[in-house]
């Protein structure tokens, strides 16, 4: 695939992005949602404080760009084994 | 042996954000990491920095010019340079910008120490470079502090304790996944009796 301007074939692009990183980390977040159970968690997504972090525009009250959802849960690990 | 853990409040967050299209119709760029204190080579800030703008960068359909230059010019030395954390950094800042960005980090705590201090460090520059980025940090409560000393414009807090509902579903459904013998429904059993306390010991 050329696309004309800048040199970028198909094979570059994934060399690339092999560069930036070697690390996958959608393997993980693959693992771990199929084994997610519906519905679970769906209260968090609903607080004032989640909604207003998603949809916040920088500006007034929603301009906290960070949310840190703190829990002891699972003891860290997500499974024990 | 399966827990309900934080993990699986994080995977749902991250799905919720890469299926709703953002107030411009346009998708989100979406990028994660998941922290695990058995893998401490691999996450030291560079390398999470770099898998998450690795992340943000296979969203788009074209590659930066900028990261393209880098690459041509890391690639000509000493069989290939990997790229510096500040690099990383301002990389990510430029390429949040284009799009509505949501970095997302789970089990802060399982970073260590340096690393740690590194990564918030890193992210508030992002942040300052994309004021429309946002960031999604879970861990235990203690490292709380250290979060919201990293972002002076504020830090959302919720903490996440399983309503009962939460955790009567989640028996429910890995009940329902066992197998009929014998030997998986004692154990299953003993791991029963072993997550309900300990789960409803947090609330």
């Amino acid at each position: 695939m050329y696309n004309g301007r800048d040199f970028v074939v198909a094979d570059d692009r994934s060399e690339i992005l092999a560069w930036l990183s070697p690390l996958e980390p959608h393997l993980r977040h693959n693992d771990i949602r199929k084994k997610r159970v519906k519905e679970v968690g769906d209260w968090l997504l609903r607080t004032e404080e989640f909604v207003s972090w998603k949809n916040g525009d920088g500006e007034g009250e929603s301009q906290k760009a960070t949310i840190f959802c703190s829990g002891n849960l699972g003891v860290g690990k997500t499974y024990i084994r | 042996m399966v827990f309900l853990t934080i993990c699986d409040y994080s995977s749902l967050v991250i799905d919720t954000l890469c299926d709703e299209p953002g107030e411009d119709g346009e998708d989100n760029a979406v990028a994660c990491f998941y922290f695990d204190s058995s893998a401490q080579k691999e996450q030291s800030a560079t390398s999470v920095l770099g898998a998450l703008l690795k992340q943000v960068v296979s969203s788009l359909e074209q590659i930066p010019q900028e990261i393209t230059d880098a690459f041509r010019r890391h690639k000509k030395f000493i069989g290939g340079r990997d790229l510096q954390l500040f690099e990383i950094v301002k990389m990510l800042g430029n390429v949040s910008s284009a799009q509505r960005t949501f970095l997302c980090l789970d089990a802060l705590d399982e970073c260590a120490g340096p690393d740690h201090a590194k990564v918030l460090l890193s992210l508030k520059d992002i942040i300052e470079m994309s004021p429309t980025t946002r960031v999604f940090l879970t861990g235990r409560p203690y490292i709380g502090d250290e979060v919201e000393k990293h972002f002076p414009e504020g830090t959302a807090l919720v903490s996440v304790t399983p309503p009962t509902g939460d955790i009567i579903r989640y028996i429910r459904a890995k009940l329902a996944e066992s197998t009929t013998s014998g030997e998986m429904d004692l154990k299953l059993e003993e791991e029963i009796v072993k997550t309900i306390p300990e789960t409803f010991s947090e609330m």
